[in-house]
């Protein structure tokens, strides 16, 4: 019982930042109906932008994540700047996003390998590695730092979305574009908070995840873990990404625990399988019906 | 550049392209997109490689029974997704694609994630010319016949298609089948090209630069595609001399077409011989008209 | 003869009744037009035959045959066949290429047989092509058969999906406002064409329209449609003079009745 609690509370602790990226997929979705491929690389360079400012610049924890988190979110903005605004005037299909986001993080990778290169780097340590102990449950100082920083950036977000102006026209937004355009929403600037949005949160995730393996330009492929998620919990659903996330890192660390971690990654994949077979609007997804 | 070179370069360009031309029918003549044809690539890799290995099979045969066994998944995973709406099929593919991925570094009797060497090296230019010059033919009469207009119906209107009388479904599974078949048979020569096939070289990545090469040929094109495979393949391979900034280029590039000529090279025309007959008499019209003009002022 | 039947059709979207325990009867080789003010129903109605929406309750009955579980292509199978409101052609296929792709199932010939080009496939295909020939003639498009569809004025746009749907040779065809977008001229030659398909193809034809001249001009019997109810049946005269209808429908909108 005490090491399902453990596992329990790990998966809980990276489940949350899970929940940070997905949550950035899931509003990307919702306003422009595409996956957001390139999220990973946005996240990726929030990593190493917060691993130089401790390494390099030496500048405090809470320094380096304000800039990792402010830099994400620049290369966010930038990305949909060149890569999807031009086919958004051009309503171009939604294949035509993905590839060109495919592009971008192909191309935000290679030139993290070509300029910095390939190698796996370790944060400095910031939190002593004694954990807290309740009995023979241990949290590692880490990990409840994960938990509480991704707890707090969602209830900022779920503020935003759901008590200001801004927020209500995102809503507005996702749930139908033209009309809020017709309502005199300015689409263009609720884009571009979006990805800023996105992006702060990506660049956060970034750092969390840095510190808690290495640092290394692969490491947006994590993403593929929150896209799965945004799945589970229905795409365009915020509710439905922290729930979905928090579910899929229990579960990770449930079957890694209890079966090998070798089979983690297979398992996360099978049920974003199963998942589009039997309830592809997920746990909260919008349901849409096709008019003739 | 020497010959061993250029011929390296052509094998590989001909095993992508096969596979490009099963994802040309699927994407440009369907209207699916899929990035799990990595996946159906590997099954035909490992089947292919079985076949020959274990079951001491000859080469053709084998790679046809990897067909097969490419095109059976498809049927399976098609009949669950293929009713799905645009994105939720593109990402079922793509778990799909992952997820053979992860089972292969999980199967001990095929080497799991360390790979499989000592895979006798069968493919050379001559039957991947071969083989690619059927693989075009099928595909163009598939394509002017009214099975192939139903699928390009498909494509451009879904209910419409129903409306007269066209089985989407059906369609959908048997062009899914078919362009899986045609991954099968590029992963086969593929495994029998480098003598070593690992689960990691049908990563996500192979399928992505699969769908890149249709879109860069133009949708709906099959010279656009074949171009495309021969470009996009070599590409990479001279500008080695760049090494680490080739993908950075490569990616930038995805970008820059996307944006500014989505249509793709061909943007839906092909090279025919009736094609370039009118081109050219066209050009040769434009000169008439112009010495007519002439006549006139004197 | 009843070709078709439709008998106590409700469709529910949610708590919304789109269409309420409706009922009517189309004869076969008859042209039967359906009115009613917009979100009255009608176009739930096609859908509902041509298997695109499933009924919530009651059956439709073509040729004696249920056939309310059957999907939109098998509808088109069995000889029902529809056009749309918001034109849905392959827009980026020429005319030629569009009715072509209709034709398909006039000739039967297997993916193998196209594969390797034998007699069956060239034989099928050339009966393909001398019917759209036909077609293009009939319809008066043959000086357009190589445009793309899209790039097409919209009249013809119009015509060139009455004239994918006549492909299929249906026994029962479906217009959804034929005449929407035509100035009056255009309007009378649709009416001279619909009537001389009819007979040429021994069609029955169901017509939604709000021109009224199009409809009392063809239709040999007329339902009104209301809030998802039928409100009346009859001919032409017997709708004109209706009181109901007048109040209910044709009063409210001031239409002027020829």
């Amino acid at each position: 019982m005490a090491t399902f609690l453990q596992q329990v509370i790990n998966g809980l602790s990276i489940g949350s930042v899970y929940a940070l990226m997905a949550v950035g997929y899931s509003l990307v979705y919702s306003i422009m109906n595409f996956s957001n491929f390139a999220h990973g690389g946005v996240i990726m360079i929030g990593a190493y932008l917060g691993f130089f400012a401790m390494t390099l610049i030496e500048l405090p924890f809470i320094i380096a994540f304000a800039l990792a988190a402010v830099g994400a979110a620049m290369v966010a903005v930038v990305l949909e700047r060149v890569a999807y605004r031009p086919l958004r005037n051009r309503n171009a299909p939604f294949l035509y996003f993905i590839i060109s986001a495919m592009g971008a993080s192909i191309f935000l990778e290679n030139i993290v390998i070509a300029t910095i290169g390939p190698n796996f780097r370790t944060y400095p340590r910031v939190f002593s590695a004694t954990p807290y102990t309740i009995g023979s449950i241990s949290i590692g100082r880490l990990d409840l730092t994960m938990f509480w920083v991704s707890a707090f950036s969602l209830a900022v977000l779920i503020f935003i979305i759901e008590k200001t102006k801004t927020g209500m026209a995102i809503r507005a937004t996702a749930y139908s574009g033209r009309a809020s355009v017709l309502m005199g929403v300015n689409t263009d600037r609720i884009i571009f908070i979006v990805f800023g949005l996105g992006g702060l949160l990506a660049g956060i995730a970034g750092v969390l995840f840095g510190m808690k393996y290495t640092v290394y330009p692969q490491i947006g492929f994590i993403t593929m873990k929150s896209f799965i998620a945004a799945v589970f919990g229905g795409l365009g659903s915020l509710p439905g990404a922290v729930i979905g996330s928090v579910l899929l890192g229990t579960i990770e660390t449930l079957t890694a625990g209890y079966i090998s971690s070798q089979y983690r990654d297979l398992i996360s994949f099978v049920l974003l399988i199963l998942i589009l077979i039997f309830r592809p609007r997920g746990l909260m997804g919008k349901v849409t019906e096709d008019k003739a | 550049m020497d010959w061993f070179y250029v011929k390296g370069i052509l094998i590989l360009s001909g095993i992508n392209l096969l596979a490009v031309l099963g994802l040309s029918l699927l994407t440009g003549f369907t209207g699916l997109f899929s990035f799990g044809h990595a996946g159906f690539m590997a099954i035909g890799a490992y089947v292919t490689a079985s076949m020959s290995i274990k079951f001491g099979l000859p080469f053709i045969p084998s790679l046809m029974i990897g067909a097969m066994g490419a095109a059976l998944v498809s049927l399976f995973i098609g009949r669950w997704t293929l009713n799905l709406k645009g994105d939720y099929f593109c990402i079922a593919t793509l778990g799909f694609g992952e997820a053979i991925r992860l089972i292969l570094d999980n199967v001990q009797y095929f080497g799991g994630a360390r790979g499989w060497p000592g895979i006798p090296l069968y493919t050379n230019l001559t039957n991947v010319l071969i083989l690619n010059i059927i693989g075009v033919v099928i595909l163009v009469n598939l394509i002017r016949s009214r099975h192939g207009r139903n699928m390009k119906a498909i494509r451009e209107e879904e209910l419409a298609s129903q409306i007269i009388g066209i089985n989407v479904f059906k369609y959908k599974m048997t062009s899914l089948a078919i362009s899986a078949a045609y991954a099968g048979v590029a992963g086969g020569l593929l495994a029998h090209y480098t003598g070593f096939i690992q689960p990691k070289m049908f990563q996500l990545i192979k399928s992505t630069e699969l769908t890149i090469i249709v879109i860069f040929g133009g949708l709906g094109s099959i010279s656009g595609s074949i171009i495309g495979a021969i470009v996009l393949t070599s590409l990479p391979e001279i500008l080695r001399a760049f090494a680490k900034w080739r993908l950075v280029i490569y990616g930038m590039a995805v970008i820059f077409i996307m944006i500014t000529r989505p249509q793709g090279l061909m943007g839906g025309y092909e090279i025919t011989y009736g094609n370039i007959k009118k081109l050219v008499s066209r050009i040769f019209s434009i000169f008439n008209t112009k010495k007519t003009l002439g006549g006139d002022k004197q | 003869m009843n070709i078709l039947e439709i008998k106590n059709v409700t469709k529910k979207f949610g708590g919304l009744t789109a269409v309420g325990n409706v009922d009517f009867n189309v004869e076969k080789d008859s042209i039967y037009g359906l009115i009613g003010p917009n979100g009255a129903g009608k176009t739930t109605i096609f859908n509902l035959i041509t298997g695109i929406y499933q009924v919530t309750e009651g059956e439709i009955l073509f040729e004696k045959q249920r056939i309310t579980k059957l999907q939109p292509y098998q509808i088109a199978d069995i000889g029902i066949t529809r056009t749309f409101q918001n034109i849905r052609l392959f827009k980026k296929l020429s005319t030629y290429e569009n009715i072509l792709t209709a034709c398909h199932y006039n000739s039967k010939y297997t993916i193998l047989d196209a594969i390797i080009r034998n007699r069956k496939f060239k034989v099928g295909e050339r009966k393909l092509h001398s019917q759209v020939n036909e077609l293009l003639e009939i319809m008066g498009l043959a000086d357009r058969k190589d445009v793309i569809a899209g790039n097409l004025p919209y009249g013809l746009q119009r015509r060139l999906e009455i004239a994918r749907a006549l492909a299929l040779r249906p026994k029962l065809l479906l217009l959804d406002e034929p005449a929407a977008g035509m100035n009056p001229e255009e309007t009378i030659k649709l009416m001279e064409l619909i009537k001389e398909n009819r007979d040429r193809f021994n069609l029955t034809v169901l017509v939604i329209e709000h021109h009224m001249d199009l409809i009392m001009g063809i239709c040999d019997k007329i339902a009104v449609l209301n809030f998802g109810r039928k409100l009346a049946e009859g001919n032409a005269q017997e709708i004109q003079t209706n009181p109901v209808v007048i109040e209910a429908y044709l009063g409210e909108e001031e239409v002027t009745l020829a």
